[in-house]
Formats: C-alpha cells, structure tokens, sequence
C-alpha cells in the first residue's frame, strides 16, 4: 500500500507556502517545525515601506501562516525532528521526536494566569512574540524554579484549562507519508567570523537582521546603548558572501540594505547614510527604479572596508578606499550595519545523512541536475527555499509552490503506476 | 422575520476580571431580538465549541455573537464552529472585550463590554448568509509559446492529466531555444520528441490568435492557422512568449563583423571554419539596462568559451556584475582566475569605430584612469525586450503590462506567475529576465496551480460576494473600469435595460466596485455599509 500523505520538514515561509499549496491540491501534510513557533526566519523581518510600499514582501508571512495553521489538511508538528527514515516514493516511514513544551498547544487559551503568578524573576512563562503561531505561552526550563529543583507548581495549579504539564517525556511517533519536502531554511552569517569588523564587540556593530528587529519591535531606529537617534550610518554590503568561504551571492543583503536605508531615510531625512559594495544587485522587477530614487540621497562607495575601530569618544572610524579619490581614508559613523548574507543551516549535515540526500559544495542541499532546482538525487525527496540556495522571499515563494508542484506530479505517477499494475492482475 | 440571536461570553479562564460578566449577561439579554446569553470560560476548546454547538441547535440560533478575545487570533475557529453546528459561517459577529477592553483598560471596564457587544449584536441583525457554488470548468489548458518554458510546461501540466494545446507562431517548435540548449548544457530534441509523442499534447504551429473571450474556467479563444480558423474552449491559459534582444549601440553604429551580439559569438564559437581569431574581445553590459541577470550570465560563459578556445584577451566594462542567480559568483571567480579583466565604470564607455577594429574609451573606478582600448571585437550591450507581439496579445487576453512591456504579475511577493485576470498565468522571459533555473520554477508553479482549478473538472466558490442591484445600477461602467480581475461585465436584464453583473469565479472580492459605485448599487456581502452604520448608532443609543 502507497500513501499520499506528504511531510514538510521546517516551517518558513517555503514550507508554509508548500504545505498551502498541498492542501489546496487534495494532499493532507505534516508540517515539521523543530522550533516551538512557526515561520522561521521570514516571520521576523520589518516592513520597510515608507509613505510608498518598497516591496519588501515581509508582511505576507503572517498572512500564509495563519492560513496554514488553520488549514484542516495540515498539521502542525512543532519542536519536532526527524530521527529516523526508510522506504522509497510513495512509502516512506519517518521517526519524529517531538520535544515536550509543558504547555500544551491544544489547551492555552493565552490568558496570562500564569506569567502573573510566576514567581521567577525574570519569568519562566511568558507570552511568545505578538505574531508568534501558534500562540502558545512558553515555558523557560533555565528560568523555571522547578526546573532547578524547587517545588513550585503555581502556574500549574492557577491554569484554568490545565494546559501546563511538567511530567512530560519527549515523544515518539512514525509517521508514513508518500514525499518529503525539505524546507529547512537557512542561517543567518554569524558576523563575528569576521573579527575585524568588531561585531559582538561594539555595540553600535549591529547586522542587519538586528535592524529588522529593531524596527519589528520599535518601529524606529535609536542607537543600543546611549538610546539617541543616529545621524550617520554606515552599511557594509557582501558580509558572510562572495568571500573565500562563501562563493556565491546571497541575492538579499543589496535589497534589505537599500530598503533599509530607504525606510532610514524616510523616518529622518537629514541621517547621513552610507552603502559600501562590491556589485549593487540591482535586477529584479521595480528594482532599478528604487535604486534611482536613492541614489542621490544615499551615498553609493565602492568597495567593502575591511577594518573598523572604535575610538575613544566611542565613534566607530571606518577605514576604506575611496575610489575617486585614489587613497585610503578613514571616516567616522555612529551606527555601522553589516550586511549579512544567507548562509547553509548548521543542521543540514545531520539531516542530508538521515535522509539520504546530497549536499553540495557550498553547503547547501544539492539538486538532481543544474538544472531542476527541486528535486534531490533520492526520488520522493524535494527541496524548496533557501536550504537550496539564497533566495529572496518571492523566490521563496515561487520555489515552495514548484516544489509542491513536483510533489504532486511524482505521487501522480506513484498512483496511476499502481492502477496500471492493478488492472495487470 | 425575526432573527433569533445567541450570544456567547467568554471570560477567558476568568481571566478577564475587570468586567461583571453578571450585570453584562443581564443587560445584553434585554437587547430585542436575543434569544440566550451563554457564559463561559472556555470557548476556544473542545468542551466549550461542543456547548456552542449543541446551544446554537437546541434554541434554533440563526446569528452568533461572540464576545471574547481578538477576533484575529479566534474569529476563523468560530466561524468553523458555526458551519459544524449546520449555520452559514458568514452570520456570525464578534465582540472584542479582552484585547479592546479588559486589557486596554485599568480598572472596571463593563459599561465598555456591554457596549461593543451591542454594537456586534446590531451587526449580527443585518447579517447575510454567503453561499457556495460548484462551477464546472473546462480541464483543457492553451500554452502560448514553444519555447523552453512552454515545452516544459505542456510536459509538466500533461503529467498532471491536463491536455494541452501548445500554440506557437513560428513552423517549427523550440528555434530559438536549439542556441540556448547548446549554451546552456540541455538537450533540447529530447524534450521535442517527448512532447511529440505525447497524445495529451496538441501542437499547432504556424498557428495565430485572432479573438479571445470568456472568462476562468472558460476561455473561447478563436485559432487561426493555415487560413483556416476554429474555436476551442480552454479552461486556463499560460503564456510562455518569452523575450528578445536588441543591442544597445550608438546611432552611428551598427552591428557588423566587429560589432556583435551574445548569440553571433555563440555561433562563431562553434563554427569550426572560422578564419581569424579575435585576439582583443570586449564585452559590454549593465549600463543601460540594470535588468541583466542574463547579459551578465551570458557573458561570463562566451567569456570562458573564448578564453579557452581562442586564448584571447578579454576586457568586459561594466557597472555592477549581477550575481545573484544560481552558479554565478563562481562563474564570476572561474573567469577573472583565467584572466578575463573586469573593468568597472559609473558612465556608459564611449564605442568608435576604428580603422577595422572598435575603440573602447571609458573611465574605469578603480583605476581612476581614462582607459582606451582598441579590440578586434566588441560584444555589445543587449537590451532585454518582450518578444514581439506581447502588446497585441496582452490587449486581446485584456492583462497589464508593467513599465518595460513585459506582463505584470498580480501580486509582487506572492505569486510572480499569476495575471490580476484569474486563469491567465505567465512564465519565464516573458514576465522578466530570469535564469532557467528560475524559469522552471515558474512552469512548475503554474503547473499546480492550474491543477487546482482545473484538476475535478469543477470550482468550490462562495457566489454573490460581491452584487449589483440590478434597480440602482445606471450602467455608468464605473465598476468595470476600475475591477482589477475583469470580474464584471454588463448583461441584459428583463425590460431591455443592461446592468453590471459579477462573475463569481472571476471575482476576488476585494470590494473596490463597492467603494467606487455612484449609484451605491453594488454591496460587498462581507461587510455592507448598513452593517457599519448600524455599529454606529448602538454606540449612539446608550
């Protein structure tokens, strides 16, 4: 017997967007999340338009998980990982270890009777982010009392739907499914690989997923530690991409960093910003248009500085070459951002030996043939956003749709293959 | 008739403890038209949902109000409760008294609770029940084109059990595509002969269209090929029309022996009688076009291809290299390694033709130097064009067009292969300039796509979402003007007077005919404007 369940495994929006389109066709689908909230990455970028959208796509994410989450046909795997795999196309068995998360899903009605009574400080409990799916209260182990040994069980005994559990074991199941999709996503470049660029060590150093999230969560831009509004920002493009380590463009950094800078721009006109590059990555529907707009208010230097130092009055001094110029100068900002790129996730390794599929040379997953973008050298097993490859999020997009495309076809021929042998007998 | 109102209240685990929901039970029932008022502590779970239901069946319920939390964390859930219980999703109106009320406010806040719930209650009389229909469609599907991405998507749509007709201008299928297989590593044949044999694929060359109407689900496009012309129905259409390319090149010059395109050197790569090696080659591109992912590709490989098969010189001027495709920064490596020079510019070089050979003048950024090089041959700067005929065909299917002629997708971030008319999808070159990698997530996106309309041969669709009362409408074509989905259309009415009517299918309900209409003849089911005003006046009435 064949079956034509399909299992989704991470929960960005190239997984969202294949589970959807699964479902949609007929498939019912496991979603897999190893995280306790779905949406990976996607789900914590800004929007960044400013009196005009700048088509950033970010606020399509929530929308498409909501959708999912709801959706009948999917269901939701959260704090989950693969341990075990076999079978072939159309008959796979998968072992899943799901991670106990102490409130149960089912059960939290987010009323905040526990974060209240929690007498940890700083709490153990506490509400996810505003747009975390699903919205479950999150139970810190390091933070919570009984966790360390303590006997407290107040949250336990004030839950009104009993939804707090601390007894609980990882648990085990198999699930059988006729395709896999592989949707894990990517890291983020760590910047203090790049020691010489002092992030981790000045705190005006921010990267640019930092900048997202301050803007996510503030909705402007202050500087982290003495709280003023910066009046010179510095951006520094191709950080964790196109280097020796990383022979590949991330595709994303030149339209976060320009539309960044648009949005800074926009809040505080007078805020001098500044983008050093290498190439300005500028195809792409509607994009050389933007660049127009900005680049007689931004200023446009080729070319990645290599060193930045902090001086005394706490200025970051910014060491380059200007190009027009002929000779090395040195300039001082108070907020320097780093571009970071797309990078392989630490945990496709582990995944490509259980599952069987190839990774290539860059560290991503690798495909059949140069070509076909979807399909890994295992029949049955396709791939779908960046643990493919950089990609931005309407690439994302567009790939979690083919490779639901590709899912369908192959278990299509999985079906009429079977008919055909049935009408044999 | 009177409409029996059930209102649930929800005091979230008790944990909304700054309302009396005592006091606020009594006053809400006293509102006309209530029938019950339930409190619970728990709505959202299982016991709660299995009260609702069976409350909503015993006391003959036929509008719901909830009051609760925010209706975008749980309005979807009990919407799903209402269908289950056998009532319309649709007749259903919340309250919000948890984020709006008891957490926006310090201290008691039940006069607030009794209110907003009044004003849903008001809302929950004037609500309409949104109704579902199947419509049949069509399962057939035409693909313009016969290029790469058109074979491959009759391929794709025909492995789904969808029968396709591919329609191409042009003799023959793939003339254009032989040159890029060859450039790109892919077997072009293969793909034809599959195509050829495959008995779910109609293939017409030398085929036109010269009319096309109808809408999703039923296209009546009329085919003209060899003076002889027929009408077929098709449920969805593709188009796959790809691009061309136009060199960018001075008024005084014009592409010679010297002076060439990406596809001349191509062939003169190949040609195996070629007298005289170029010994200087310059490439050109990015400056006046920032569209060139495939300008850039194609010239990192023709400059691979040269360097090894003719050990020339190469100079390649441009702005920014665009690498963000797949393979290209290593492209981009493998050629500056071999010793491909890479000379990058602000202003756009200034080309002269000199003495036989193409002088070259142009201020490179690093060096900061005027640079003049004379090449024997200079590959010239190609502009990326929509392939002829894109114009006549979008105005005939009546889809846009964006800034540089090629088709504008619906929706940026979302679904970059969809046109705003449902039914009418796009792929590859012609919607922008895309590598084949990205090509073939484009077929393979509108592969499913049109399986999910066309696969059971019919469409789920809740019907009248968005009407025009026939008694207001004063056929002004306002509303078809502005519908984005071509949605609306004026039909004949009894008495002889023409109408604006929505095609269901078509529709996305967005409303922007409802906000536009003069006459106020069209309503937006979901939320008319009598539901809003009706809000307002309970806030008036306390």
């Amino acid at each position: 017997m064949g079956n034509n369940d399909v299992l989704v495994v991470g929960s960005g929006i190239s997984g969202i967007i294949s589970a959807l389109e699964l479902a949609n066709a007929g498939v019912n689908v496991y979603l897999l999340e190893k995280e306790a909230v779905v949406g990976g990455h996607s789900a914590s970028f800004c929007c960044k338009a400013t009196n005009v959208c700048s088509k950033c796509s970010a606020c399509v994410v929530p929308d498409k998980i909501r959708e999912a989450v709801i959706n009948p046909r999917i269901r939701l795997l959260t704090n989950s990982t693969i341990k075990k795999l076999s079978g072939e196309l159309g008959n796979f068995r998968v072992e899943i270890t799901q991670q106990p998360r102490y409130i149960d899903v089912e059960k939290c009605i987010a009323c905040g009777l526990c974060t209240e009574v929690c007498p940890a400080d700083p709490k153990a409990v506490y509400p996810p982010t505003v747009e975390a799916t699903p919205f479950c209260y999150i139970l810190n182990e390091v933070l919570c009392l009984r966790f360390k040994g303590e006997k407290c069980d107040i949250c336990r005994e004030n839950c009104p739907t009993r939804a707090i559990e601390f007894e609980l074991k990882p648990k085990e199941q198999e699930l059988s499914v006729g395709a896999i999709i592989v949707a894990t996503g990517f890291d983020v470049f760590d910047a203090r690989k790049k020691g010489s660029l002092g992030y981790g060590r000045y705190a005006n150093v921010l990267t640019g997923l930092d900048l997202e999230q301050i803007f996510t969560r503030e909705g402007y831009l202050r500087l982290p530690v003495s709280g003023e509004e910066p009046h010179n920002i510095a951006f520094i493009q191709c950080v964790g991409s196109r280097d020796e380590d990383h022979d590949y463009c991330s595709q994303v950094c030149c339209k976060y960093a320009m539309k960044l800078a648009g949005l800074i721009k926009y809040q505080s006109p007078d805020t001098k910003v500044t983008i050093f590059y290498i190439d300005l990555q500028t195809a792409g529907k509607g994009f050389a248009q933007f660049y127009e707009e900005y680049k007689e208010s931004i200023w446009f230097v080729r070319g990645v500085p290599v060193e930045i130092l902090q001086t005394a009055s706490g200025e970051l001094e910014v060491r380059f070459e200007n190009i027009s110029q002929g000779k090395v100068c040195r300039d001082t900002f108070d907020l320097v951002v780093l571009s970071v790129g797309i990078s392989p996730g630490k945990n496709s390794w582990g995944l490509a030996r259980i599952l069987g599929i190839n990774l290539a040379d860059d560290g991503f997953f690798d495909t059949k043939d140069s070509l076909s973008s979807n399909e890994t050298n295992v029949d049955g097993i396709f791939l779908a956003g960046t643990c493919q490859g950089p990609k931005d999020i309407p690439d994302s997009v567009a790939h979690g749709i083919a490779a639901a495309s590709k899912t369908i076809q192959a278990l299509g021929g999985v079906a009429s293959q079977r008919r055909g042998n049935q009408r044999g007998h | 008739m009177e409409t029996k109102i059930g209102i649930f209240l929800c005091n979230c685990g008790e944990a909304i403890r700054n309302i009396d929901f005592a006091a606020t039970k009594e006053e809400v029932a006293q509102i006309p038209g209530v029938t019950c008022v339930n409190l619970s502590s728990n709505l959202c779970l299982k016991e709660g949902k299995e009260k609702m239901i069976s409350c909503i069946k015993k006391e003959n319920i036929d509008r719901v109000v909830v009051a609760a939390c925010s209706p975008d964390f749980k309005e979807h859930f009990f919407r799903q409760v209402l269908e289950s219980a056998g009532l319309n999703g649709h007749l259903f109106s919340m309250a919000n008294i948890r984020e709006q009320c008891s957490w926006a406010h310090e201290g008691d806040v039940t006069v607030k609770a009794v209110e907003v719930i009044k004003m849903a209650v008001n809302r929950a009389r004037l609500l309409q029940p949104v109704k579902k229909k199947k419509f049949p469609v069509n399962r057939e599907v035409l693909v313009f084109g016969g290029g790469f991405a058109a074979i491959n998507a009759a391929l794709q749509l025909s492995r789904v059990g969808l029968r396709t007709t591919l329609l191409e201008r042009e003799a023959i299928l793939g003339s254009e595509t032989v040159e890029l297989g060859s450039l790109c590593g892919f077997d072009i044949s293969s793909m034809m002969s599959e195509v050829e044999g495959d008995e779910n694929i109609e293939i017409l060359t030398s085929a036109e269209v010269t009319a096309a109407a109808g809408k999703i689900g039923g296209f009546t496009v009329r085919i003209r090929k060899g003076g002889e012309e027929i009408s077929h129905k098709y449920g969805a259409v593709v188009l796959a029309t790809g691009y061309q390319t136009k060199l960018a090149l001075e008024p005084e010059l014009k592409s010679d022996i010297n002076i060439v395109s990406q596809e001349k050197l191509c062939r003169m790569l190949e040609d195996p009688n070629l007298e005289i090696r170029p010994r200087t080659i310059g490439f050109m591109f990015d400056f006046s076009d920032e569209n060139s992912r495939l300008s850039t590709l194609a010239t990192l490989n023709n400059a691979l291809a040269a360097k090894q098969k003719w050990d020339s010189e190469i100079y390649v001027f441009c702005k920014s290299v665009k690498v963000d495709g797949p393979g290209a920064e290593k492209l981009y490596r493998e050629a500056r390694d071999c010793g491909v020079v890479f000379l990058k510019c602000e202003a756009r070089p200034r080309i002269t033709a000199d003495n036989g050979r193409v002088k070259i003048e142009a201020k490179d950024v690093f060096l900061g130097e005027d640079t003049i090089l004379a090449c024997d041959l200079l590959v010239a700067e190609e502009l990326l064009l929509p392939s002829e005929g894109t114009e006549a065909l979008s105005s005939l299917l009546n889809i846009r067009r964006d800034s540089r002629g090629f088709y504008q997708d619906e929706n940026v971030h979302l679904y970059p292969v969809a046109s705003e008319k449902k039914g009418i999808f796009f792929v590859g070159g012609c919607r922008g300039d895309l590598d084949l990698s990205r090509v073939l997530t484009d077929v393979s996106s509108v592969v499913v796509s049109v399986y999910e309309l066309l696969s059971s041969g019919n469409i789920l669709t809740e019907v009248e979402k968005v009407k025009a009362d026939p008694q207001k409408c004063v056929a002004c074509l306002t509303c078809i003007r502005v519908c984005p989905h071509d949605a609306i259309q004026l039909v004949r009415v009894d008495g002889g007077k023409e109408v604006a009517e929505v095609f269901d299918l078509a529709c996305d309900a967005c409303g922007v005919c409802a906000a536009i209409c003069p006459a106020k003849a069209i309503k937006f089911r979901a939320y008319r404007d009598e539901e809003i005003l009706a809000q307002i006046e309970a806030i008036g009435e306390s």
